[in-house]
Protein backbone atom coordinates (compact mmCIF):
# COMPACT_ATOMS: atom_id res chain seq x y z
CA UNK A 1 0.00 0.00 0.00
CA UNK A 2 1.30 3.40 -0.95
CA UNK A 3 1.90 5.61 2.03
CA UNK A 4 -1.05 7.87 2.57
CA UNK A 5 -0.45 11.61 2.79
CA UNK A 6 -2.12 13.19 5.82
CA UNK A 7 -1.12 16.85 5.42
CA UNK A 8 -1.14 17.66 1.72
CA UNK A 9 0.26 21.19 1.89
CA UNK A 10 3.44 20.04 3.61
CA UNK A 11 3.30 16.51 2.13
CA UNK A 12 3.56 14.75 5.47
CA UNK A 13 2.68 11.07 5.31
CA UNK A 14 1.30 8.77 7.97
CA UNK A 15 4.67 7.01 8.05
CA UNK A 16 6.47 10.33 8.62
CA UNK A 17 4.24 10.98 11.62
CA UNK A 18 4.54 7.47 13.00
CA UNK A 19 8.32 7.44 12.59
CA UNK A 20 8.73 10.83 14.27
CA UNK A 21 6.43 9.81 17.11
CA UNK A 22 8.43 6.64 17.68
CA UNK A 23 11.81 8.34 17.42
CA UNK A 24 11.09 11.28 19.73
CA UNK A 25 8.33 9.81 21.90
CA UNK A 26 6.68 13.23 21.87
CA UNK A 27 3.39 15.08 22.42
CA UNK A 28 0.95 15.87 19.63
CA UNK A 29 2.10 19.48 19.60
CA UNK A 30 5.76 18.57 19.35
CA UNK A 31 4.99 16.09 16.60
CA UNK A 32 3.27 18.84 14.64
CA UNK A 33 6.26 21.13 15.00
CA UNK A 34 8.73 18.40 14.05
CA UNK A 35 6.87 17.26 10.94
CA UNK A 36 5.07 20.53 10.00
CA UNK A 37 1.81 18.54 9.66
CA UNK A 38 -1.05 21.05 9.62
CA UNK A 39 1.29 24.04 9.27
CA UNK A 40 1.04 24.59 5.52
CA UNK A 41 -0.67 26.98 3.17
CA UNK A 42 -4.23 26.09 4.21
CA UNK A 43 -3.44 26.70 7.86
CA UNK A 44 -4.65 23.21 8.65
CA UNK A 45 -8.18 23.85 7.46
CA UNK A 46 -8.12 20.77 5.23
CA UNK A 47 -6.26 18.32 7.41
CA UNK A 48 -6.79 19.56 10.98
CA UNK A 49 -9.28 16.84 12.03
CA UNK A 50 -7.20 14.15 10.31
CA UNK A 51 -3.94 15.38 11.84
CA UNK A 52 -5.62 15.56 15.27
CA UNK A 53 -6.77 11.96 14.97
CA UNK A 54 -3.40 10.68 13.85
CA UNK A 55 -1.53 12.59 16.54
CA UNK A 56 -3.83 11.50 19.35
CA UNK A 57 -3.85 7.90 18.16
CA UNK A 58 -0.06 7.81 17.90
CA UNK A 59 0.66 9.64 21.16
CA UNK A 60 -2.30 8.16 23.04
CA UNK A 61 -3.41 11.61 24.22
CA UNK A 62 -7.13 12.09 24.76
CA UNK A 63 -8.94 14.75 22.76
CA UNK A 64 -9.23 17.64 25.20
CA UNK A 65 -11.48 20.67 25.24
CA UNK A 66 -8.66 22.83 23.96
CA UNK A 67 -8.21 22.91 20.22
CA UNK A 68 -5.36 20.41 19.89
CA UNK A 69 -3.28 22.38 17.42
CA UNK A 70 -3.17 26.05 18.29
CA UNK A 71 -4.77 28.48 15.85
CA UNK A 72 -2.81 31.64 15.09
CA UNK A 73 -3.53 34.55 12.77
CA UNK A 74 -3.47 34.98 9.85
CA UNK A 75 -5.99 32.16 9.39
CA UNK A 76 -6.04 32.69 5.62
CA UNK A 77 -3.12 32.91 3.23
CA UNK A 78 -2.44 36.52 2.32
CA UNK A 79 0.27 38.58 0.68
CA UNK A 80 2.87 40.41 2.73
CA UNK A 81 1.70 43.77 1.38
CA UNK A 82 -1.82 43.03 2.59
CA UNK A 83 -0.48 41.91 5.94
CA UNK A 84 1.76 44.96 6.17
CA UNK A 85 -1.24 47.19 5.68
CA UNK A 86 -0.04 48.96 2.53
CA UNK A 87 -3.65 49.16 1.40
CA UNK A 88 -5.14 49.85 4.82
CA UNK A 89 -6.18 53.16 6.26
CA UNK B 1 -11.50 54.17 11.04
CA UNK B 2 -15.29 54.24 11.32
CA UNK B 3 -16.68 52.44 14.35
CA UNK B 4 -19.51 50.09 13.40
CA UNK B 5 -21.97 48.47 15.76
CA UNK B 6 -21.27 44.97 14.47
CA UNK B 7 -19.16 43.09 11.98
CA UNK B 8 -20.75 39.83 10.89
CA UNK B 9 -18.29 37.30 9.51
CA UNK B 10 -20.08 34.91 7.15
CA UNK B 11 -22.99 35.69 4.82
CA UNK B 12 -24.70 32.33 5.14
CA UNK B 13 -28.15 31.75 6.61
CA UNK B 14 -26.97 32.62 10.13
CA UNK B 15 -25.01 35.76 9.21
CA UNK B 16 -27.68 37.14 6.87
CA UNK B 17 -30.57 36.63 9.24
CA UNK B 18 -28.56 38.25 12.05
CA UNK B 19 -27.81 41.20 9.76
CA UNK B 20 -31.52 41.58 8.99
CA UNK B 21 -32.33 41.84 12.70
CA UNK B 22 -29.55 44.33 13.36
CA UNK B 23 -30.52 46.50 10.39
CA UNK B 24 -34.18 46.39 11.41
CA UNK B 25 -33.08 48.22 14.56
CA UNK B 26 -30.85 50.50 12.50
CA UNK B 27 -27.50 49.30 13.81
CA UNK B 28 -24.52 49.95 11.57
CA UNK B 29 -23.60 46.56 10.17
CA UNK B 30 -20.85 45.20 7.93
CA UNK B 31 -21.25 41.64 6.64
CA UNK B 32 -18.09 40.02 5.25
CA UNK B 33 -17.82 36.76 3.30
CA UNK B 34 -14.92 35.32 1.35
CA UNK B 35 -17.12 33.74 -1.31
CA UNK B 36 -18.14 35.99 -4.25
CA UNK B 37 -21.82 35.27 -3.62
CA UNK B 38 -23.83 35.64 -0.42
CA UNK B 39 -25.76 32.64 0.90
CA UNK B 40 -23.02 30.41 2.25
CA UNK B 41 -23.53 26.68 1.98
CA UNK B 42 -27.23 27.32 1.51
CA UNK B 43 -26.39 28.02 -2.14
CA UNK B 44 -25.60 24.38 -2.83
CA UNK B 45 -28.64 22.82 -1.21
CA UNK B 46 -31.41 21.14 -3.15
CA UNK B 47 -33.46 18.29 -1.77
CA UNK B 48 -36.97 16.93 -1.52
CA UNK B 49 -38.50 16.99 1.93
CA UNK B 50 -40.62 14.08 3.15
CA UNK B 51 -43.79 16.15 2.58
CA UNK B 52 -42.89 16.35 -1.12
CA UNK B 53 -41.80 19.97 -1.08
CA UNK B 54 -38.42 20.92 -2.49
CA UNK B 55 -35.88 22.82 -0.44
CA UNK B 56 -34.09 25.07 -2.90
CA UNK B 57 -31.12 26.74 -1.20
CA UNK B 58 -30.64 29.34 -3.93
CA UNK B 59 -34.22 30.55 -3.52
CA UNK B 60 -33.91 30.57 0.25
CA UNK B 61 -30.69 32.57 0.16
CA UNK B 62 -32.17 35.02 -2.35
CA UNK B 63 -35.00 35.73 0.09
CA UNK B 64 -32.49 36.56 2.81
CA UNK B 65 -30.27 38.61 0.51
CA UNK B 66 -33.23 40.60 -0.78
CA UNK B 67 -34.43 41.37 2.73
CA UNK B 68 -30.94 42.41 3.82
CA UNK B 69 -30.53 44.61 0.75
CA UNK B 70 -33.89 46.28 1.31
CA UNK B 71 -32.57 47.25 4.72
CA UNK B 72 -29.45 48.70 3.03
CA UNK B 73 -27.07 46.21 4.61
CA UNK B 74 -23.39 46.66 3.76
CA UNK B 75 -22.38 43.21 2.45
CA UNK B 76 -18.76 42.85 1.31
CA UNK B 77 -18.10 39.72 -0.73
CA UNK B 78 -14.88 38.09 -1.87
CA UNK B 79 -13.18 39.44 1.26
CA UNK B 80 -11.30 37.09 3.61
CA UNK B 81 -11.02 37.73 7.33
CA UNK B 82 -7.69 36.52 8.65
CA UNK B 83 -7.68 37.91 12.17
CA UNK B 84 -10.02 39.35 14.79
CA UNK B 85 -8.18 41.61 17.20
CA UNK B 86 -9.60 42.42 20.60
CA UNK B 87 -8.83 45.91 21.84
CA UNK B 88 -9.91 47.55 25.08
CA UNK B 89 -13.50 48.29 24.15
CA UNK B 90 -13.88 47.28 20.54
CA UNK B 91 -12.73 44.82 17.91
CA UNK B 92 -10.73 45.22 14.72
CA UNK B 93 -11.50 42.70 12.00
CA UNK B 94 -8.51 42.25 9.68
CA UNK B 95 -9.29 41.33 6.09
CA UNK B 96 -7.19 41.05 2.96
CA UNK B 97 -8.51 44.42 1.79
CA UNK B 98 -9.12 46.52 4.90
CA UNK B 99 -9.51 46.70 8.65
CA UNK B 100 -13.04 47.10 10.00
CA UNK B 101 -13.67 48.29 13.55
CA UNK B 102 -16.81 47.42 15.52
CA UNK B 103 -18.20 47.30 19.03
CA UNK B 104 -19.30 43.69 18.55
CA UNK B 105 -18.45 40.77 16.29
CA UNK B 106 -20.65 37.90 15.17
CA UNK B 107 -18.68 34.89 13.97
CA UNK B 108 -20.91 32.85 11.65
CA UNK B 109 -18.25 31.01 9.69
CA UNK B 110 -20.12 27.72 9.40
CA UNK B 111 -18.38 24.41 8.99
CA UNK B 112 -15.56 22.85 7.01
CA UNK B 113 -15.26 19.34 5.67
CA UNK B 114 -13.04 16.80 7.37
CA UNK B 115 -10.66 15.12 4.99
CA UNK B 116 -10.73 11.33 5.05
CA UNK B 117 -7.30 10.50 3.67
CA UNK B 118 -6.97 7.27 1.71
CA UNK B 119 -4.04 6.38 -0.53
CA UNK B 120 -4.23 8.44 -3.71
CA UNK B 121 -6.50 11.15 -2.27
CA UNK B 122 -4.19 13.94 -3.42
CA UNK B 123 -4.59 13.08 -7.13
CA UNK B 124 -6.33 15.66 -9.32
CA UNK B 125 -9.93 14.55 -9.74
CA UNK B 126 -10.36 13.75 -6.05
CA UNK B 127 -12.50 16.30 -4.26
CA UNK B 128 -14.56 16.60 -1.13
CA UNK B 129 -18.26 15.94 -1.58
CA UNK B 130 -18.95 19.57 -0.70
CA UNK B 131 -16.67 20.76 -3.49
CA UNK B 132 -18.62 18.59 -5.92
CA UNK B 133 -21.81 20.19 -4.62
CA UNK B 134 -20.51 23.72 -5.13
CA UNK B 135 -19.21 22.92 -8.63
CA UNK B 136 -22.52 21.36 -9.62
CA UNK B 137 -25.12 23.59 -7.99
CA UNK B 138 -23.34 26.94 -7.69
CA UNK B 139 -20.88 27.08 -10.59
CA UNK B 140 -22.85 24.65 -12.78
CA UNK B 141 -19.73 22.85 -13.89
CA UNK B 142 -19.75 19.09 -14.45
CA UNK B 143 -17.41 17.35 -12.03
CA UNK B 144 -16.59 14.51 -14.44
CA UNK B 145 -17.91 11.68 -16.57
CA UNK B 146 -18.21 8.96 -13.99
CA UNK B 147 -17.42 9.02 -10.31
CA UNK B 148 -17.75 7.29 -7.00
CA UNK B 149 -18.55 8.60 -3.52
CA UNK B 150 -16.29 7.43 -0.69
CA UNK B 151 -17.96 7.83 2.68
CA UNK B 152 -21.60 7.11 3.46
CA UNK B 153 -23.29 9.65 5.70
CA UNK B 154 -26.16 12.13 5.83
CA UNK B 155 -24.30 14.77 3.88
CA UNK B 156 -22.91 12.50 1.17
CA UNK B 157 -26.26 10.81 0.57
CA UNK B 158 -27.97 14.18 0.14
CA UNK B 159 -25.28 15.54 -2.16
CA UNK B 160 -25.01 12.33 -4.19
CA UNK B 161 -28.70 12.77 -4.91
CA UNK B 162 -28.09 16.36 -6.03
CA UNK B 163 -25.30 15.25 -8.37
CA UNK B 164 -27.62 12.61 -9.77
CA UNK B 165 -30.36 15.22 -10.36
CA UNK B 166 -27.80 17.27 -12.27
CA UNK B 167 -27.10 14.30 -14.54
CA UNK B 168 -23.75 13.31 -13.07
CA UNK B 169 -23.05 9.57 -13.39
CA UNK B 170 -22.16 7.95 -10.06
CA UNK B 171 -21.04 4.33 -9.87
CA UNK B 172 -22.01 3.94 -6.20
CA UNK B 173 -21.35 5.06 -2.66
CA UNK B 174 -18.96 2.97 -0.59
CA UNK B 175 -17.01 3.22 2.65
CA UNK B 176 -13.38 4.30 2.95
CA UNK B 177 -11.14 1.33 3.79
CA UNK B 178 -10.21 1.34 7.43
CA UNK B 179 -7.19 3.34 8.59
CA UNK B 180 -6.22 5.40 11.61
CA UNK B 181 -8.04 8.49 10.34
CA UNK B 182 -11.20 7.04 8.82
CA UNK B 183 -12.13 5.07 11.98
CA UNK B 184 -15.89 5.00 12.33
CA UNK B 185 -16.44 6.16 8.74
CA UNK B 186 -15.10 2.72 7.75
CA UNK B 187 -17.06 0.70 10.26
CA UNK B 188 -20.22 -0.70 8.64
CA UNK B 189 -21.96 -0.97 12.02
CA UNK B 190 -21.36 2.66 12.90
CA UNK B 191 -22.35 3.82 9.43
CA UNK B 192 -25.50 1.70 9.50
CA UNK B 193 -26.55 3.22 12.81
CA UNK B 194 -26.23 6.70 11.39
CA UNK B 195 -27.96 5.80 8.13
CA UNK B 196 -31.06 4.67 9.96
CA UNK B 197 -31.64 8.32 10.72
CA UNK B 198 -31.96 9.38 7.10
CA UNK B 199 -33.81 6.30 5.94
CA UNK B 200 -37.16 8.09 5.98
CA UNK B 201 -35.87 10.34 3.21
CA UNK B 202 -35.26 7.40 0.88
CA UNK B 203 -37.88 6.40 -1.63
CA UNK B 204 -36.53 2.85 -1.48
CA UNK B 205 -39.02 0.51 0.15
CA UNK B 206 -36.19 -1.68 1.34
CA UNK B 207 -34.60 1.11 3.33
CA UNK B 208 -37.90 2.42 4.65
CA UNK B 209 -38.81 -1.08 5.71
CA UNK B 210 -35.40 -1.53 7.24
CA UNK B 211 -35.54 1.69 9.17
CA UNK B 212 -38.60 0.62 11.13
CA UNK B 213 -36.75 -2.37 12.50
CA UNK B 214 -33.16 -1.33 12.32
CA UNK B 215 -33.48 0.54 15.58
CA UNK B 216 -32.86 -2.87 17.15
CA UNK B 217 -29.23 -3.86 17.22
CA UNK B 218 -29.83 -7.50 16.23
CA UNK B 219 -31.71 -6.37 13.14
CA UNK B 220 -28.80 -4.18 12.13
CA UNK B 221 -26.44 -7.13 12.60
CA UNK B 222 -28.58 -9.35 10.40
CA UNK B 223 -28.87 -6.62 7.82
CA UNK B 224 -25.11 -6.21 7.69
CA UNK B 225 -24.41 -9.93 7.57
CA UNK B 226 -26.80 -10.42 4.70
CA UNK B 227 -26.16 -7.08 3.04
CA UNK B 228 -27.00 -7.43 -0.67
CA UNK B 229 -23.97 -7.95 -2.93
CA UNK B 230 -25.13 -5.21 -5.25
CA UNK B 231 -25.72 -2.80 -2.39
CA UNK B 232 -29.01 -1.24 -1.38
CA UNK B 233 -30.28 1.13 -4.00
CA UNK B 234 -31.27 4.62 -3.05
CA UNK B 235 -32.59 6.56 -6.05
CA UNK B 236 -31.19 3.72 -8.24
CA UNK B 237 -27.69 4.27 -6.95
CA UNK B 238 -26.09 1.40 -5.02
CA UNK B 239 -25.00 2.16 -1.47
CA UNK B 240 -22.40 -0.32 -0.31
CA UNK B 241 -21.78 -0.92 3.37
CA UNK B 242 -19.81 -4.12 2.83
CA UNK B 243 -17.49 -2.71 0.20
CA UNK B 244 -14.75 -0.18 0.76
CA UNK B 245 -12.39 1.87 -1.35
CA UNK B 246 -8.84 0.93 -0.49
CA UNK B 247 -6.97 3.10 -2.91
CA UNK B 248 -7.41 5.73 -5.61
CA UNK B 249 -5.26 5.02 -8.66
CA UNK B 250 -3.84 7.12 -11.49
CA UNK B 251 -0.60 8.71 -12.63
CA UNK B 252 -1.46 12.36 -13.29
CA UNK B 253 -5.11 12.19 -12.38
CA UNK B 254 -7.78 9.80 -11.15
CA UNK B 255 -8.14 6.78 -13.42
CA UNK B 256 -9.73 4.19 -11.14
CA UNK B 257 -10.36 3.07 -7.59
CA UNK B 258 -9.62 -0.26 -5.94
CA UNK B 259 -12.68 -1.67 -4.21
CA UNK B 260 -12.56 -4.48 -1.64
CA UNK B 261 -15.16 -6.43 0.33
CA UNK B 262 -15.21 -5.85 4.08
CA UNK B 263 -16.62 -7.73 7.08
CA UNK B 264 -19.45 -6.22 9.18
CA UNK B 265 -16.66 -4.78 11.35
CA UNK B 266 -14.90 -3.16 8.42
CA UNK B 267 -11.98 -5.58 8.10
CA UNK B 268 -10.82 -6.07 4.53
CA UNK B 269 -11.55 -9.53 3.09
CA UNK B 270 -8.49 -10.78 1.25
CA UNK B 271 -8.38 -11.34 -2.50
CA UNK B 272 -11.49 -9.30 -3.18
CA UNK B 273 -9.74 -6.39 -4.91
CA UNK B 274 -11.25 -5.13 -8.12
CA UNK B 275 -10.70 -2.04 -10.16
CA UNK B 276 -13.47 0.38 -11.04
CA UNK B 277 -12.77 2.96 -13.69
CA UNK B 278 -13.79 6.48 -12.68
CA UNK B 279 -12.54 9.94 -13.53
CA UNK B 280 -13.51 11.61 -10.28
CA UNK B 281 -13.85 10.64 -6.64
CA UNK B 282 -15.84 12.48 -3.97
CA UNK B 283 -14.59 11.95 -0.44
CA UNK B 284 -17.13 12.53 2.31
CA UNK B 285 -15.52 12.79 5.73
CA UNK B 286 -18.29 14.80 7.38
CA UNK B 287 -18.38 18.36 8.67
CA UNK B 288 -16.72 20.07 11.61
CA UNK B 289 -17.44 23.55 13.05
CA UNK B 290 -15.03 26.11 11.62
CA UNK B 291 -13.92 27.93 14.75
CA UNK B 292 -10.56 29.41 13.74
CA UNK B 293 -11.57 33.04 14.26
CA UNK B 294 -13.30 32.32 17.56
CA UNK B 295 -10.07 30.66 18.69
CA UNK B 296 -7.97 33.60 17.53
CA UNK B 297 -10.09 36.11 19.46
CA UNK B 298 -9.74 34.00 22.60
CA UNK B 299 -13.03 32.12 22.97
CA UNK B 300 -12.77 29.04 25.16
CA UNK B 301 -13.69 25.81 23.35
CA UNK B 302 -15.25 22.50 24.27
CA UNK B 303 -14.96 19.17 22.54
CA UNK B 304 -18.56 18.12 21.95
CA UNK B 305 -19.10 15.09 19.76
CA UNK B 306 -22.81 15.67 19.22
CA UNK B 307 -22.07 19.14 17.87
CA UNK B 308 -19.41 17.86 15.47
CA UNK B 309 -16.12 18.56 17.25
CA UNK B 310 -14.55 21.56 18.98
CA UNK B 311 -17.06 24.38 19.36
CA UNK B 312 -16.68 27.80 21.00
CA UNK B 313 -18.53 27.85 24.33
CA UNK B 314 -21.74 29.87 24.05
CA UNK B 315 -25.22 30.13 25.53
CA UNK B 316 -28.66 29.93 23.92
CA UNK B 317 -28.60 33.69 23.32
CA UNK B 318 -25.52 33.06 21.10
CA UNK B 319 -23.22 34.98 23.44
CA UNK B 320 -19.71 33.72 24.10
CA UNK B 321 -17.92 34.32 27.42
CA UNK B 322 -16.02 37.10 25.64
CA UNK B 323 -17.93 40.33 25.93
CA UNK B 324 -19.07 41.51 22.49
CA UNK B 325 -18.29 38.27 20.63
CA UNK B 326 -21.26 36.26 19.37
CA UNK B 327 -21.52 33.03 17.37
CA UNK B 328 -24.32 31.51 15.26
CA UNK B 329 -24.85 28.76 12.72
CA UNK B 330 -22.71 25.70 12.18
CA UNK B 331 -19.75 27.09 14.10
CA UNK B 332 -21.89 26.28 17.16
CA UNK B 333 -22.62 22.72 16.02
CA UNK B 334 -23.48 20.87 12.81
CA UNK B 335 -27.17 21.28 12.06
CA UNK B 336 -29.45 22.18 9.17
CA UNK B 337 -29.53 25.56 7.44
CA UNK B 338 -32.96 26.20 8.93
CA UNK B 339 -31.57 25.96 12.45
CA UNK B 340 -28.64 28.20 11.45
CA UNK B 341 -31.07 30.81 10.15
CA UNK B 342 -33.01 30.86 13.42
CA UNK B 343 -29.78 31.02 15.44
CA UNK B 344 -28.72 34.00 13.37
CA UNK B 345 -31.93 35.73 14.31
CA UNK B 346 -31.21 35.10 17.99
CA UNK B 347 -27.66 36.41 17.65
CA UNK B 348 -28.83 39.54 15.81
CA UNK B 349 -31.43 40.30 18.47
CA UNK B 350 -28.94 39.64 21.27
CA UNK B 351 -26.61 42.20 19.72
CA UNK B 352 -29.46 44.71 19.41
CA UNK B 353 -30.32 44.05 23.05
CA UNK B 354 -26.73 44.68 24.12
CA UNK B 355 -26.30 47.89 22.14
CA UNK B 356 -29.67 49.59 22.55
CA UNK B 357 -32.01 50.05 25.47
CA UNK B 358 -35.06 48.87 23.61
CA UNK B 359 -37.22 47.03 26.15
CA UNK B 360 -39.17 44.94 23.64
CA UNK B 361 -36.02 43.26 22.32
CA UNK B 362 -35.42 41.08 25.38
CA UNK B 363 -38.74 39.36 24.79
CA UNK B 364 -37.92 38.91 21.14
CA UNK B 365 -34.66 37.19 22.01
CA UNK B 366 -36.54 34.69 24.16
CA UNK B 367 -39.08 34.06 21.42
CA UNK B 368 -36.31 33.56 18.87
CA UNK B 369 -34.58 31.05 21.18
CA UNK B 370 -37.84 29.09 21.35
CA UNK B 371 -37.97 29.13 17.55
CA UNK B 372 -34.50 27.61 17.31
CA UNK B 373 -35.58 24.65 19.41
CA UNK B 374 -38.82 24.26 17.49
CA UNK B 375 -36.95 24.28 14.18
CA UNK B 376 -34.51 21.71 15.54
CA UNK B 377 -37.36 19.44 16.64
CA UNK B 378 -38.97 19.66 13.21
CA UNK B 379 -35.76 19.06 11.24
CA UNK B 380 -35.96 16.24 8.73
CA UNK B 381 -32.23 15.57 8.81
CA UNK B 382 -30.57 15.29 12.18
CA UNK B 383 -26.80 15.20 11.83
CA UNK B 384 -26.36 13.75 15.30
CA UNK B 385 -29.03 11.92 17.36
CA UNK B 386 -27.85 13.48 20.62
CA UNK B 387 -27.99 17.04 19.38
CA UNK B 388 -30.22 18.18 22.28
CA UNK B 389 -27.85 16.69 24.87
CA UNK B 390 -24.91 18.33 23.08
CA UNK B 391 -26.66 21.70 23.15
CA UNK B 392 -27.47 21.31 26.86
CA UNK B 393 -23.85 20.47 27.69
CA UNK B 394 -22.45 23.52 25.94
CA UNK B 395 -24.99 25.85 27.60
CA UNK B 396 -24.07 24.37 30.98
CA UNK B 397 -20.38 24.98 30.25
CA UNK B 398 -21.16 28.61 29.50
CA UNK B 399 -23.00 29.06 32.81
CA UNK B 400 -20.16 27.36 34.67
CA UNK B 401 -17.61 29.60 33.03
CA UNK B 402 -19.21 32.98 33.68
CA UNK B 403 -19.99 32.24 37.32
Amino acid sequence: MKDVIICRCEEVSLTDLEDAAKKYNCSARELKLRTRAGMGFCGGRTCRPAVDKVLTSITGEDPTNNIPLKVAPPVRPLSLSDLGGVNHD
Amino acid sequence: MKMHDVVIIGAGPAGLSAAIQCRTYDLSVVVIDEFPKAGGRLLGQLHEEPNGEWWNGIKESNLLIEEAENLKTDIRLGVSVHHVERLENHYVVHTNTEHVAAKTVLIATGAAESAAPIPGWTLPGVMSIGAAQVMTNVHRVSVGEKGIVVGVNVLSAAIARELQLAGVDLHSMALPATNVVSEDQSNPRAVMERLVRIAHLAPSKFIQFGSKFATFEFVRNIALNFYPKDGIKMWDMPIHLRKAIKEINGTDRVESVTMVDVTPDGDIIRNTERTIEVDFVCIAGGLYPLGELAAVVGCPFEYNEALGGHVPIHNEAMETPIDGVYVAGNITGIESAKVAREQGKVAGLSIVKALTDNAEVAEKVDAAITNVQQTRDEATIQFHPEINEGRATISASFEQLIK
